[in-house]
This record gives structure tokens, sequence and C-alpha cells, in this order.
């Protein structure tokens, strides 16, 4: 049985990865880190700053003074704390059951026989493609309490609900699509080896195609937790009471009446996307995370 | 229900004509009747931080005072785009609210539903509306932008959030200048070029004006130059003659000289505060937002009517800002209980109130007269300043299609201050395209 | 053995035969049927009754696909408002993905080595698509700002004269042929600077998450292929373009097609950044759908205009999945 190792460790560096020179790989990399943080140096900067400091032109590069007041200041204008939690948890559920559902898909698109497959693939894939002003509308009735408007049916009645906010995202061809690509490139000898053992599909994916592709559920993963922290939109149209509402939501309504207290908005976003950030500082080890191929020779 | 109703307006009626006061409804109609148990309302605004706040103070005291058993929910829905979005949603789903805080372009819309309640029947009912004295102690451009020509001239909205464009000033860099608030359009466009500094390189470092791109503005500025918007029959435009060619020519010069600038989102507040900026144009709403600058690092500044060219200050002219309330169609008694909760908070107490705490303006005259409004003036002078304008405003066009017709200005003066089109070949196009939306939205 | 799998009730009826494995498909499909097909599928399908019919707040005539004639050639005002933002929106593609994807293959790339500071890398390029582009909007205001913005400084030291930048409708070309004092004609003015920058913010925006894809696809590669090419004695570059590319290559397809598809889609970015300004030069489609369905309230409209997007995007799909699908190395 395969297992996954980090790369880090076990497998000697020399002929297991491609080099390239190390200083002119170290400035490029640098160069371009400092361009991509910036705005978000520029961010957490002026969260410290005072309300003039932070409006000045040209900007300080570093604030005079710290004030991490702004934090708590900003903190209290909402109800952040109900924000979280809707927030952790509606994204939570989402993660956990997509994947699911998204495994299971991607698994049969790509490792069993089946007619229709291609036809339902392009559907999956069409849904990827409508553009959701599109079916905003009817989404919004079909979670609405209507009695006669969902083509005759009553509809969910949803609103202002933690399941409007997770069922219509347990599925997305996204997902489906990119563990696909991955578990297509299962050698096959893997998949005729286990079928001669007796191993079933579930067993088979369960056992040896799910360990071996755990970067990219990983990814998968934090695409989706991310895609849900950031919802806004549709957060927005269900949900009117402040005991469903999610972060994105509250950052919104704190931007237009923050307007011009530039440092109080910037501590939001911060610690907005603070959570995000640590989750990926975590997880980003796992996700090149190498795999012993010598199982297949064994 | 009906037959109480009915015997409630004989015995009105016949009461009105023994004491002699003028009678009002001839027939009773489901605006005259009363609430017979505990009704809830819900109410969809758009307003958030402070002016939430302010708002959910005034619910609650409505709740707590009405002894009729009316409650209202008062919940934000986003920003004003969003509850738009929302409410065509609810009107599609079949599950709107009972009031909802809307602009005219909005109110016009929902109409094509026919959801929305005439409000005229309320505000005239006997038992229910006001007395004519209170009537008219609302400013009457208030009652014009609610009523839709579109639609029969019917009072489909009742005012709400208001406020007015007017012009903001740094008097600190005046005095520095020497020059008086300017009361005229040539004296405005002297006074921001002689504020106007430049460095040794030809880099501008104080600006005169900030200009603005919105379409309310333009329609301020044509006002203020003696202008219309909109030709008698409402079918076509007329902001596009010699008033409204002169804004475009004077942003044009402004542009072109460095005395003008375009500001990006609000800038123009901080620019104004720090001493970079001698004018802007904005709403009575932006008042706090410049209050809170001042606090931090004080300036002087106020607030003064736009340089206008009428020389006789009554016929002075800008334009009226804000939004409105609309009643959707349900049932009688939840019509009503809406009807009640609009009507109390534009009453003289709980509008002074309101616009203590919100910085909107008040509905009526009488709210002078209020001790809470004094205080806040007596606190924040530009306030008053505010006040004292609000009989000169008027409001700007509520027909179909005004929404697309206000992006086509928004396109027209981005054109003349990037240099794409002449003030003459910006203002043709623009008028030949509202035009064309003006017949396409009837 | 395959008799053992095969249930005998199956083998003896041959013109019955449902092949097992179909079955445990289906069943595994399940969950993923039906959450799409209520919350994606149905309501499209809604959406497109509703493109059928003039929908002016509420359901008028039927007009068959009079909308969509109305979008492609028959209104006077809405036709070239669609092609205007057709050409708009793949003008928006051109300049993002490719430069989107091989900067992110590169530095994905170089990241997959081992080395210091390695994790603080890929987290730094991480944070454009972590911060909220709410937050991002308002800094890369700042950035481009036209009076005080940093980009006019650096520029300003190649003695290039401040720009506009989000608010500049001219074109590119244009711009950089009057710096040489040559005015070009309108059909050569090319996309707008704003399109530019708004490009720039969704490479910058997009660049951790696609490194991140690369990352994960590059962990695929068994070692064993870079090991038999080195005793072979073949250098980095060969070694990058034989054995690290082609063997990318369901990865980098799958980036390409999300991307677009991302691109083509795309709203929020452009309404956060530009709103469709200045003076309609980064209007997408998505942006004129929202315009026509929720500032015109004309829901007919919109909903057919969103299908002749979705109709675009299918095509230009099953384009990509023609052209670059055969060259992907499944390995």
């Amino acid at each position: 049985m395969a297992r996954a190792i980090p790369m880090e460790r076990g497998l000697p560096r020399l002929t297991t990865r491609p080099r390239i020179g190390s200083i002119a790989k170290h400035v490029v990399l640098i160069v371009v880190a400092g361009i991509v943080a910036y705005p978000f140096y520029f961010m957490v900067t002026s969260s410290f700053k005072d309300t003039l400091e932070a409006i000045r032109t040209p900007p300080t590069i570093f604030p005079n003074e710290l004030h991490p007041e702004n934090y708590t200041d900003a903190w209290n204008r909402a109800p952040w704390g109900r924000y979280f939690i809707n927030t952790i948890f509606v994204s939570v559920s989402v993660t956990i059951l997509e994947l699911i559902t998204a495994c299971l898909a991607a698994y049969a698109f790509a490792r069993m026989k089946f007619r229709g497959k291609g036809i339902l693939f392009t559907i999956f894939l069409a849904t990827l493609m409508i553009p959701s002003e599109a079916t905003l509308i009817p989404r919004y009735v079909l979670m609405s309490p209507s009695r006669v408007a969902c083509a005759g049916l009553p509809c969910l009645g949803w609103f202002d609900t933690y399941q409007v906010q997770i069922v219509p995202f347990i599925a997305s061809a996204f997902s489906i699509f990119l563990l696909r690509q991955f578990f297509l490139s299962i050698p096959s000898e893997l998949s005729d080896a286990a079928r001669i053992d007796g191993a079933g599909h579930l067993r088979f994916l369960w056992s040896i195609v799910l360990p071996l592709s755990i970067p990219a559920l990983i990814t998968a993963g934090l695409i989706t937790f991310l895609g849900s922290w950031n919802a806004f939109q549709w957060p927005l149209i269900v949900t009117s009471k402040p005991d469903f509402r999610v972060v994105q939501v509250g950052l919104s309504a704190f931007r237009q009446e923050a307007g011009s207290s530039y440092h109080l908005l910037m501590a939001a976003s911060t610690f907005v996307v603070a959570p995000i950030v640590l989750l990926f500082l975590v997880a980003q080890r796992y996700l090149v995370q190498g795999i012993a191929r010598t199982g297949i020779r064994g | 229900m009906r037959m109480k109703a009915a015997i409630l307006a004989a015995v009105m009626l016949v009461a009105a004509a023994c004491s002699g006061a003028p009678p009002a409804a001839q027939q009773s109609t489901e605006a005259d009747i009363t609430l017979s148990g505990p009704v809830s309302v819900t109410l969809w605004h758009a307003l958030s931080g402070p002016q939430q706040v302010a708002l959910d103070a005034m619910v609650k005291k409505f709740n707590d005072t009405n002894g009729k058993g009316i409650t209202v929910t008062a919940l934000n829905q986003g920003n004003y785009t969003q509850l738009y979005q929302k409410t065509l949603g609810a009107i599609q789903a079949g599950a709107l609210p009972e009031l909802a805080h809307a602009y005219e372009s909005f109110v016009a819309d929902y109409m094509k539903a026919d959801v929305v309640v005439d409000l005229g029947a309320y505000k005239d009912s006997p038992t229910n509306g006001l007395t004519k004295a209170s009537q008219d102690d609302i400013y009457k451009g208030y009652y014009d932008t609610n009523t839709f020509p579109q639609y029969g001239n019917r009072l489909l909205s009742w005012p709400f959030t208001k406020s007015l464009a007017v012009m903001y000033v740094n008097n600190d860099i005046l005095k520095e200048i020497g020059k008086p608030i300017p009361k005229t359009w040539d004296e405005f466009e002297a006074t921001s070029l002689a504020a106007t500094k430049k460095d040794a390189s030809g880099k501008v470092t104080r600006m005169g004006f900030a200009f603005n791109t919105d379409a309310s503005y333009f329609n301020a500025q044509v006002y203020a130059r003696g202008g219309s918007l909109m030709a008698a029959d409402n079918k076509t435009v007329a902001w596009n003659g010699k008033e409204g060619l002169a804004v475009l020519q004077m942003y044009d010069r402004m542009n072109k000289n460095g005395s003008g600038y375009s500001p990006k989102s609000f800038d123009y507040q901080n620019d104004l505060a720090t001493g970079k900026l001698a004018f802007f144009f904005s709403s009575t709403s932006t008042v706090p937002f410049m209050k809170q600058l001042a606090d931090t690092a004080p300036f002087n500044w106020s607030i003064a009517n736009l340089p206008q060219a009428a020389t006789d200050p009554a016929k002075a002219k800008t334009v009226q800002f804000g939004a409105n309330v609309a009643i959707f169609k349900s049932t009688p008694e939840k019509q009503l209980a809406s009807w009640l909760f609009i009507k109390w908070m534009s009453d003289t107490d709980q509008s002074a109130q309101f616009a203590s705490t919100s910085y909107y303006m008040p509905v009526r005259a009488t709210a002078a007269n209020s001790q809470t409004l004094k205080d806040y003036w007596a606190k924040v002078p530009q306030g008053k300043q505010g006040f004292d304008l609000i009989q000169y405003s008027s409001p700007e066009p509520n027909i179909r299609g005004q929404q697309d017709i206000r992006d086509v200005i928004l396109n027209m003066i981005t054109e003349v201050l990037t240099g794409k089109s002449t003030p003459d070949a910006a203002i043709a196009t623009a008028t030949t395209k509202s035009n064309q939306i003006i017949k396409d939205a009837q | 053995m395959a008799a053992e799998v095969i249930p005998s009730s199956v083998r003896a009826s041959p013109h019955r035969r449902l092949p097992i494995e179909a079955i445990q498909a289906w069943l595994f499909l399940v969950p993923a049927v039906v959450i799409l097909g209520v919350f994606q599928i149905f309501p499209a399908i809604a959406a497109f009754y509703m493109s059928l019919f003039k929908w002016d707040v509420v359901q008028g005539a039927f007009r068959g696909l009079g909308n969509y004639t109305d979008w492609l050639y028959d209104n006077s005002i809405r036709s070239p408002d669609f092609w205007r933002a057709l050409s708009t929106t793949f003008s928006y593609v051109i300049f993002t993905v490719p430069l989107e994807i091989a900067l992110s293959l590169v530095l994905a790339y170089l990241l997959f080595q081992k080395m210091r500071g390695r994790g603080i890398y890929r987290t730094v390029y991480y944070l454009p698509y972590v911060t909220s582009f709410v937050a991002a909007a308002a800094v890369f205001f700042w950035v481009f700002h036209p009076q005080y913005g940093l980009v006019n400084d650096v520029i300003g030291i190649f003695g290039i004269g401040p720009q506009r930048w989000l608010d500049e409708p001219n074109g590119i070309f244009d711009l950089a042929a009057s710096g040489f004092g040559i005015t070009l004609p309108e059909w050569l003015a090319g996309p707008s600077l704003a399109l530019v920058v708004l490009s720039l913010v969704t490479i910058w925006h997009y660049l951790g998450y696609q490194i991140v894809i690369f990352l994960a696809g590059l962990s695929n590669i068994s070692p064993e292929y870079y090991e038999a090419a080195r005793l072979d004695g073949a250098s980095e570059r060969q070694i990058f373009a034989k054995i690290t590319l082609p063997l990318l290559s369901p990865t980098t397809f799958f980036v390409f097609t999300v991307a677009s598809i991302g691109v083509l889609r795309s709203f929020d970015s452009v309404y956060v950044l530009t709103n469709g300004g200045p003076l309609d030069t980064t209007r997408t489609v998505t942006l004129l759908v929202f315009k026509t369905a929720f500032q015109q309230a004309q829901f007919g409209l919109g909903a057919a205009l969103a299908f002749i997007l979705t109709l675009v995007i299918l095509l230009f799909t099953l384009v990509q999945f023609r052209v670059l699908g055969r060259r992907v190395n499944y390995g």
C-alpha cells in the first residue's frame, strides 16, 4: 500500500528533482514576491495607522505610530464574532461535503465505463460556463417561500438558514474536473493489480487512489474552502438577518459605511483575510507531498 | 370589517360637515380602516453604519409607543443596487416585504409589476392621513419627486432619507486668497483658479474644484444655471440646452488650466480636509464624514448653495437627493400598519429626531422648531446650513430609463474630461442616446 | 475472476445485460447529479425559459428567439453593445490568460526545488488570492492613482508622464503612438489602458492559485523520469522541455481551460475595479448582463445574453479541447 511521504525528508535530492542555478532563482522569486505582496503589505500597514496618516498622499511606508486599537474599533462596529462562526461553519461543511461528492463523481468519470459518460461530463462542464448572473433570479426564487413559483411546485423556503448557503455548493463541476484529471493519470497497472486482488471500485478509490491524490485533494479543498469563505453575492441575497450572515457581507457593509475611515477598513479586511492565510501556511507543505512510487514495483 | 369602515366613514363625513372642516375622502377606502389586532411588517432598506443605528432607534421607539400593536422589523439588504436586485427577485418569487426603501427609478420599475400602493388615499384619509396643515408643512419638492407622471401622477412613495446637493467650501483657503464664497458661476471659476497652486515643476499641489462625473451633480448644475432637465411632455431631455453645454465647457476649461481634477472615490473629502482642495459638490449626507475629519485635525469648512445663475435668491435651485419608501400591496391591515409607520417617521418630532442622528434632512419645515434639531445644529452648524437650502432643492426625473440616462451623462462628462470629445459633440451624442432610451423604456 | 464479479442472473440473460460497473458509476454520480441538477441545471432551464419572453420586471409576450437576435444583429442599441462587450471580453482573456499561465508555471517550477524559505514564498504568492477583492481594489486604486500612485512615480523615473490607469479610456496602442507623435485610427487604438490594468490585477490575483495547482501537478510526476534522464546526461533545459512540460500537460491543460472560462465569466474583479468604465471600455459581457437584468430590469434580455455568453464559452472550450487536448500526455 502506498503511503504519502513529504518530499522534504525521504528522497535524495540529486536524482529526484530538477535543479536550477540558486542565486538567479532567488532573485526572481524575491522580486516577484515583493510585487505580489505589496498590496497586502499596504493593507496591513494602513491598518495600524491613525485616521489621517491612513489617507495621506503619498502614503507613508511604515506607520509613524502603531495603533492596534484600530482592530478592536473595527471589530466592535459589527457582529464579527457571529459572522466568523457562521462563515467557518458554512465553509467547513461545504468543503467536506463537496470533496466527498467530487471524489465519487471524478472517480466514476476517470476510471469507470458507462454509457453517456461523455455527455454527462459535458453537461457538468456546461454548468461552469453559465454565468451566475443568469441563474441568480431563478435560484433566488427556488429558495423563496413561494408556494407555486418553482414550475408550479412549492419552492424551498430556505431564506435565512445555513442550508441555503451550503447545499447548493455540495457539488461543483470544477472540483470534479480537477480530480478527474488527477485520477486519470493514476497508472492502469495499479487498477489492474487491484482488480486481480479482487478489490472493488470503492476499495480501490479509498485505499489507493485517494492517498495518491492528496495534493489534488488538498488543492481542491483549499480552493473550495476559499470560494466559500469569500462568497458574497449569494449569501447577501439569501440572508437578511445578521444571525446567518457571513464575513464578506459584513466587510462589504463595512466598506460602505467606513467610507473614508481607511484605517478601520484595512483592519477589518486584514482580520477577514488572516484565518485563510494561516490555514494556507499550514496546508501548503502537504501540497507537494510526494508519493512513494516504489509501491508499484513491490 | 368593511361594514365597520363604511359606518365610520359615514360618521366622519357627517361630523366633518357639521364641524365645518373641509371633508376629505368622499368614499371609504382601505386607507380608512382601523387595525383590529397586532400586525407585523418588514422594511427592507439600504442603510448601514450610523444611519442604520439611527433608523433602528426610531423603529424601536415606534414599536414601543405606537399603541396599535404594530411591530416593524427593519432589515438591511446591502447597498441600493443590491436592495434593488433583491426586490426584483422578490417580485418574481411573489415574496415581497411590506415596505422597501427605494429610489424613484426603482419605484417606476416596481410599478411595471403593479405591486406598489398608491399613497394618495392614505395621505388624504380622514382617519389615518395628514391634516392639510401637516401636508403643506412637508416640502413640495418631496411630493413632486414621489409623484409619477408616467403612472397617472399618483403618489407612489413617501420621502424617507432625503438630502440635497450642496457646495462644500474650505474657508481657510478662501481666507488665504482673500475671496468670498462665490455666488455666480463666473466667480466660482475665477476663485477656483485663484486657489490653484502649482509647484516649480508645474505639478498641481492645490486644486480649486473636484469634478463630479455623477449625473446628479450635472443635473444640479443645470438647475443652478437656470435650465431644466426634461421637456414638459417627459418625452425628451432638456439638459442639452445652453445650460448643460455651459457645464461641460466650464469643466473643459478648468480641466485644461489645472484648477479642476478628477478625484478617485473619497479623495475629495480628504483633500478638502487637508487643505489641498477649495471646493467640491456633494450631498448633505457627507457632513458627518467631514465632521469626523475636522474632529481629528481641525479646519474651517462650511456649506453653501451651488453658485447660481439667478440673481434673485428665491429662485436658487439645486437637486434633491436621497431615497424614499414605498409600500407594497398586501393586506389592508399590513398596508395601513406600514403607512402609519412612515407617517410617524415624517411627523415633526420624529423627522427632527431622525435628522439629528442620521444626518438626513427633515422632511418638513416645522422640524426646525424642535429642540433636538437645534441642539444638533449648535454642534454641527453645517447641518443648519444644509437645512436652509432644502426649499431650493428640486427632484430629478423619475421616469423609467432614467438609470440608463445617468450612465449616458456620466460617459458624456468622462469624454470631455479625458479629451475624447468636445463639449458640443459629447452633448449631442448623449442627447440622441438618451432620447432613444426614453422611447424604448415606455 | 470476471465470472466471480458478474452475478449469474446477469450472465444468464444476455439480452438484459446491465454492466455492474455502469450501475456503480451512476451510484457514485448520484449526489453530484442531484445537487447540480437542482441547483444549477434547473435554474438554468428556468433562465432559458425567461430568455424566450419579453420580461420587463414581469413576464410579457413570448418572443421566441427575439431577445437573442436583438443582441446579435437586430437592435440598434443592443447589438453594438453586445459586439463591443464581446470584443472587450476577448481582449481581457488574451491579455490575461497566456501571461498568467506562463508566469505561474515558471514560478511553480522554481518553487518546486528544495530550497530555504519555500513555504514562505508559496504563502506570499498565495496572498493575493485570499485577499478580498474589496480590500485589494482599495489598494490598487492607490497604487494606480492618477495623482499620487506608486506606478506613476516609477514610470516617471523612465521619463514617462503620469497616466490615468484605471480611468484611461484611450487605447494602449494609441497612447504609445501618440508618445511618438503619431495618431492611430480608431480601430487600431487597441484595448484601453484601464483594461490592461484590469488584466494585471487579475493576473496578480490568480497567480498563487495557479501556482498551487501547478505544484500539485509537478509533484505528480514520478521522480524516476528525472532519475533516468539525469543518468542519460540530459541538461536542465532538456529535462524541462522534454520531461516536465509534457508530463505536466494534463495540469496545464486543466489550468488553461479553467483560467479561460474564469476570465470569460469574471464579474467581481471588473465590477469592483472599474464597473465597466471608463467609457464602457472594460464592459465585459457579464457586466452587460448585470446591467440589463439588474439596472434595466430586463430579465428576458439579460438571460438571453447570458446564454449567448455560455455558448461562446462552450465553443471556445470545445475548440480548446480539440486543439490542445490532443497534445495532452496522460503518462
